[in-house]
């Protein structure tokens, strides 16, 4: 009897959902004190937070499935941010920006190069993606021929992007985006709107965005690096050279290719999840992605199950992963506790998932 | 003298009710030194962790001494005068000799540590091993047999009575191999117990006076070491009639060259290597560690450069890397099963369809097949009956060493390959399985494939090969035919030649 | 890059106490600042909650840590909780022109003070006006300075300026030539480099002092610069107290503890403030009178002129520098 108990535990324990029930319960732990939690203003907010983490975080997630780490995605994000500003502003004040070193060639009075070109938006994108790619392949490069250290090859990236993306714009930001570009970062598609509310003293509007254009590209790309991780040959020779890159070059897997891939899908990640943060925030801005960015993009992907030493990753994984961090920024905005209180908590929260996660692994060993 | 020093009565362990160990009853008598014997999962390890204090038996007692013995844990076994000596050795290789020897319980002098005492006994014990290494030597610049005696000086400076050797010879050169059994001999002459597990069953006719033998836990047969030949302790332990250890071989090779190698050299690694070998032949590959044996296949792989000559397998050449050369038709069985050969946490199915999985790939993206991956699994299961449970989710970490080589020549034959170069097949393979892999390279052989066998247990290419090419410091020095040279091989020609001394 | 100005302190609660009468509601007001990271922020924050709470209304405090996109995330999570009003301290112009856009579209009104939005049109603005504060101090120190110089004498005045890029030093570059110019035949000025960079700053300085060993006025865009400008001064003899023969008359701005210390001491002249009370206060009214109003997009700038404190009247406005409460507070010990 007692045993059958066990095992259902130990089933809910390995499931692949098990980041989502943990999300689930932890939710309703907190509804009977955070009312607000479940207000569709608050869910609306929780949707709109998850969709650029997310894409960052499966690009971080194929790095990590190789047995790699990527630490430039934030810098890449950043760079992405500024030099997609740059090409398509329709305007820019010279007396912030005219002694940066792009001013005159690239960037004037009048925006950048792109301004007024049409579907000048989508070049830009299509520019700063392949920038973005040429960054992956380089790092891909370094680990992969010059066989050096993924995490040292990613520092010097996060450093070097980072210091070049505020040198660029002087660390000034750049608005003035065109609208279909901030369409792309917070655009709606579907609205509900939920009568006048009066909770406030101030009567207002309760519209709340559901379903947004950040949204169909996140899902769109977890689609699409679902079935690459989990349905494809190449997927399949990725967890071969995260569990064993000497086992794998033996057995005729094209390690040095993949890797480079995996990088540049790693980087193109980072600059789309840049891109949906940039219009979000109508801003480009060269430090976009520094902080404490990484930490939520490695941590969200860890928490949700994808093993640190490779071989062990699923973008379902991911997808829980990331709605657990989002979450638990989101409630420990709405618990009001002091500032002081909040990374205490937040740290304290983070250890209680990874402890739960260890004794999954512990579980899921003793099984097999 | 033979006054018993540990007693084993009636020991059982269970796990979940499942017994590991059962009923087991033995002494060991001072000053002998006792092999024990069985395939894997016959009950040695747990026997040992039950002596060593790592687990405590379900049932039944022990005495060492003439004392109760019951140790809580390993700590106590070592106390109690009980020394185990690993296959992984327990050593911190960024500390000295002594520090290693001492780590425990340094010798103090008014409440510090007093190194030069340390030093003296440490020397003591080295010389006692005839270890030619001052004590301050730190443990990884040392060769592994040597690493292994200082194992065997940490046991002797706590003044152990019975030490136990689990497959002491696994990773040591024949060389290392004699020196140890030199100690054992200086063991046991100096009145202590040896508890020696191994493989080789060779070594244990020739190091033992008494021999236990293990099956499914139970001890199915003892004896003096007299009494026991090899061919029983075989029937012992497999529980059947064994008639060979080698399958007969079951085709003559064809005249026709397969395979042809030609002048490779690779400075400080391989000299102008060129032999040949046709369709249907096995040709064996002997040498001591460090002869050039592994470097040559990595070579002949792809896997290592090679600055001049050429490969080339019924008349193409073959270059370029290893991903190349396996649509080439090679295929290469490493001596690492683990680090090398498998992933040990993928399934079983996906193992064996590494190397092809580009063909099970569909559609512009390559859309797994999954079910022509699990036709290619089960079909390797009953084609080389793999004993496993599940082959989509068992890792094949928790396979046999028997089965997870299976797993590993299951996963070349799907990519169909001509020149099969199989490194140390059965190192870590018990006697039964042995057997089976040596009828594997048989029917490569019959099915009109070259094999190129690399062993460095003579035995298993006398029994197996059709010619034996022997390597010593990166040159072929000879190449045995018995079709020239009557009667079959000849050991000590094969021997000679691989330590490079002329033969007449 | 250096941000002169981080603001707030701890007698805010003083001065909001008698500014103003309690609103009619007790409000929900959302707190959302960019940084707490110094003990000056840990005073300030908790002074500016108490004030709140002690009228009553509910604060809410989030710490952006320096992160714009957080504090995006932070100020609409706010919303979600249906607070009254908003008051932001943003991390930058830029984001905060688009949290003030969203928290408006969200018909929640919203107040910005320390930094401004980029876009004014928008919320509430309480704008600290660098050049007339500039100015205000330079002027003292020009008085001073002729006052104390033969009347046909050309004196050196070297003006070290913040990174150009930055809008703030711009600003208090065109209040130190206002307030110069209105006697533009008596001085000879130097520029003299610093991008709100310490290193830089020493070197450029020495270079400068080298190059025009008499000196006789000195303006520096930020008060953090001070260590600095000793370091180059006190070797060269021109480190000397007022009354002193050699004071070199020195103004800085933004009102920092040293420069509180300094001025004390005689070695500086004046130093020009944010009055950091009159915005937090500013920013308070307004967004409480907007609630009261039932306004939900309040759009209105408030300038805050500043003052200069000086070695005059010191005595009388010590306390409404954040830097001199904070010396106050032990702040150098």
């Amino acid at each position: 009897m007692r045993r059958g108990y066990l095992d259902r535990a130990g089933t809910i324990l390995l499931s692949d959902y098990f980041v989502l029930y943990l999300s689930l319960a932890y939710v309703a732990v907190l509804i009977p004190f955070l009312p607000v939690l479940s207000t569709p203003a608050n869910l609306s907010n929780v949707l709109s937070n998850m969709w650029p983490l997310l894409v960052v975080a499966i690009g971080q997630t194929f790095v990590l499935t190789i047995a790699g780490i990527d630490l430039s995605q934030g810098s890449v994000a950043g760079l992405t941010s500024i030099l997609i500003a740059i090409l398509i502003a329709t305007a820019a004040p010279e007396q912030v920006l005219g002694h940066t070193p792009v001013w005159g060639w690239l960037l004037s009075e009048a925006g950048g190069p792109l301004a007024g070109v049409s579907f000048g938006t989508w070049i830009g994108v299509g520019i700063v993606l392949a920038i973005a790619a040429c960054i992956g392949f380089a790092n891909g490069l370094a680990v992969a021929v010059l066989r050096m250290p993924a995490f040292m090859v990613t520092l010097v990236g996060l450093i070097a992007l980072s210091a070049f993306a505020i040198w660029l714009t002087q660390s000034n930001n750049i608005r003035n985006l065109p609208d279909d570009f901030i369409a792309l970062g917070k655009g709606t598609l579907v609205s509900l709107f939920f009568g006048e509310q009066y909770q406030a003293q101030l009567p207002r509007r309760e519209v709340h965005a559901f379903v947004t254009w950040p949204m169909i590209v996140a899902l769109s790309v977890a689609v699409a690096a679902h079935i690459l991780l989990s349905h494809t040959v190449f997927g399949r020779r990725m967890m071969a050279i995260g569990l064993n890159r000497e086992a794998a070059e033996i057995s005729g897997v094209p390690v040095r290719r993949i890797i480079v891939m995996v990088f540049v899908i790693s980087a193109l990640c980072a600059a789309i999840g840049g891109l949906l943060y940039t219009g979000r925030l109508e801003t480009g801005r060269p430090t976009l992605g520094g902080g404490n960015f990484l930490l939520d993009v490695i941590g969200a992907t860890i928490i949700g199950g994808t093993s640190l030493f490779g071989g062990k990753a699923k973008i379902l994984w991911t997808v829980w992963g990331v709605l657990f961090f989002v979450l638990l920024g989101n409630t420990l905005n709405l618990m009001n506790l002091s500032a002081f209180h909040i990374d205490m908590v937040k740290g304290g929260v983070i250890l209680a998932a990874a402890f739960l996660d260890v004794s999954r692994q512990r579980l899921r060993r003793s099984r097999t | 003298m033979s006054d018993t020093v540990l007693e084993l009565a009636s020991i059982t362990k269970e796990w979940f009710g499942v017994p590991a160990v059962s009923d087991l009853t033995l002494t060991v008598p001072r000053g002998n030194v006792v092999g024990i014997i069985g395939e894997n999962g016959a009950g040695k390890s747990t026997l040992m962790n039950v002596i060593g204090g790592v687990t405590p038996p379900t049932r039944g007692t022990m005495r060492l001494k003439g004392e109760p013995y019951a140790p809580g844990a390993p700590r106590d076994a070592t106390r109690s005068g009980i020394a185990f000596i690993h296959q992984e050795l327990n050593l911190f290789t960024n500390l000295s000799i002594t520090d290693n020897i001492f780590i425990t319980e340094y010798p103090r002098r008014f409440g510090m540590v007093d190194h030069r005492a340390a030093m003296t006994q440490t020397q003591a014990l080295l010389d006692r091993l005839d270890i030619r290494h001052a004590p301050e030597t730190m443990v990884e610049d040392l060769a592994p047999g040597e690493r292994q005696l200082v194992e065997i000086a940490k046991a002797l400076h706590r003044d152990a009575d019975v030490i136990i050797f689990d497959e002491p010879t696994t990773s040591l050169t024949p060389r290392e191999t004699a020196r140890l059994f030199d100690v054992i001999e200086r063991l046991r002459e100096d009145g202590r117990s040896i508890l020696y597990i191994s493989h080789i069953l060779s070594d244990v006719r020739r190091l033992c006076d008494k021999v236990a033998v293990l099956r499914d836990g139970r001890l199915v047969d003892e004896g003096a070491i007299g009494d026991f030949d090899i061919a029983r302790m075989i029937r012992a332990m497999i529980g059947r009639e064994l008639s060979s250890l080698f399958p007969d071989r079951s085709n003559l090779p064809s005249g026709q060259v397969m395979v042809q190698v030609d002048g490779i050299s690779q400075p400080g690694v391989v000299a102008d290597i060129s032999f040949q070998i046709a369709a249907g032949e096995v040709l064996g590959l002997f040498g001591l560690m460090g002869a050039g044996r592994s470097e040559l296949a990595r070579i002949l792989f792809g896997l290592d450069p090679a600055e001049k000559g050429s490969l080339s397998i019924d008349g193409r050449e073959v270059r370029g890397a290893a991903m190349q050369r396996i649509r080439d038709g090679i295929a290469f069985v490493t001596e690492n099963r683990r680090s090398e050969g498998l992933l040990m946490d993928a399934p079983i199915s996906e193992n064996i369809s590494l190397a092809t999985i580009g063909h099970i790939g569909r559609g512009p993206v390559g859309l797994l097949d999954r079910e022509a991956e699990q036709a290619l699994a089960e079909q390797a299961r009953s084609d080389l009956s793999i004993r496993a449970s599940d082959l989509t989710r068992q890792p094949v970490r928790a396979l046999s060493g028997g089965n997870q080589q299976k797993v590993v020549i299951a996963k070349w034959l799907a990519a169909s390959p001509k020149l099969f170069i199989i490194d140390e097949p059965t190192r870590g393979v018990d006697v039964g399985a042995k057997y089976e892999i040596y009828a594997l390279v048989d029917r490569l052989a019959a099915e009109g494939n070259a094999v190129l066998f690399i062993s460095s247990e003579l035995e298993e290419l006398i029994g197996m090969c059709d010619r034996i090419m022997v390597m010593n410091r990166g040159e072929i020095t000879a190449t045995f035919d018995p079709r020239e040279t009557e009667p079959r091989f000849e050991r000590e020609a094969l021997l000679a030649a691989a330590f490079g001394e002329i033969v007449t | 890059m250096i941000r002169p100005f981080r603001t707030m302190t701890a007698s805010v609660a003083l001065a909001l106490g008698g500014a103003f009468a309690m609103p009619v509601q007790a409000a929900t007001i959302c707190f959302a600042f960019q940084d707490l990271e110094t003990e000056f922020w840990v005073a300030g924050h908790l002074a500016i909650t108490t004030t709140l709470t002690e009228q009553g209304h509910t604060v809410l405090e989030r710490n952006a840590n320096e992160d714009a996109n957080r504090q995006f995330e932070q100020v609409n999570d706010c919303i979600a909780q249906g607070v009254d009003g908003i008051i932001l301290i943003p991390q930058d112009g830029e984001s905060a022109t688009t949290i003030v856009a969203n928290a408006q579209d969200n018909d929640v009104p919203v107040a910005v003070f320390n930094r401004p939005p980029s876009d004014l049109s928008r919320g509430i603005v309480v704008v600290a006006d660098n050049a007339t504060i500039a100015e205000q101090a330079v002027d003292y120190i020009v008085d001073q300075a002729l006052a104390n110089a033969g009347s046909d004498e050309t004196l050196n005045a070297i003006i070290v300026v913040g990174d150009l890029g930055d809008p703030n030093a711009v600003g208090r570059r065109t209040g130190f030539y206002a307030a110069i110019n209105k006697h533009a035949e008596r001085f000879n000025v130097i520029e003299v480099a610093s991008n709100w960079d310490a290193a830089t700053a020493l070197s450029n300085l020495e270079a400068a002092v080298t190059a025009n060993p008499q000196v006789d006025l000195l303006f520096t865009s930020s008060d953090f610069l001070f260590p600095t400008i000793r370091s180059v001064f006190e070797p060269r003899g021109l480190w000397r107290q007022r009354g002193e023969e050699g004071h070199v008359w020195m103004a800085g701005l933004d009102g920092d503890a040293t420069a509180c210390q300094l001025i004390k001491d005689g070695y500086v002249d004046a130093t020009g403030v944010q009055d950091l009370f009159f915005e937090a206060d500013a920013a308070l009214q307004a967004i409480l009178q907007a609630i009261e109003d039932g306004e939900t997009d309040p759009n209105q700038v408030i300038e805050d002129p500043g003052f200069a404190l000086t070695a005059d009247n010191i005595a009388e406005r010590e306390m409404d520098m954040w830097g001199c409460v904070l010396l106050a507070e032990g702040f150098l010990d």
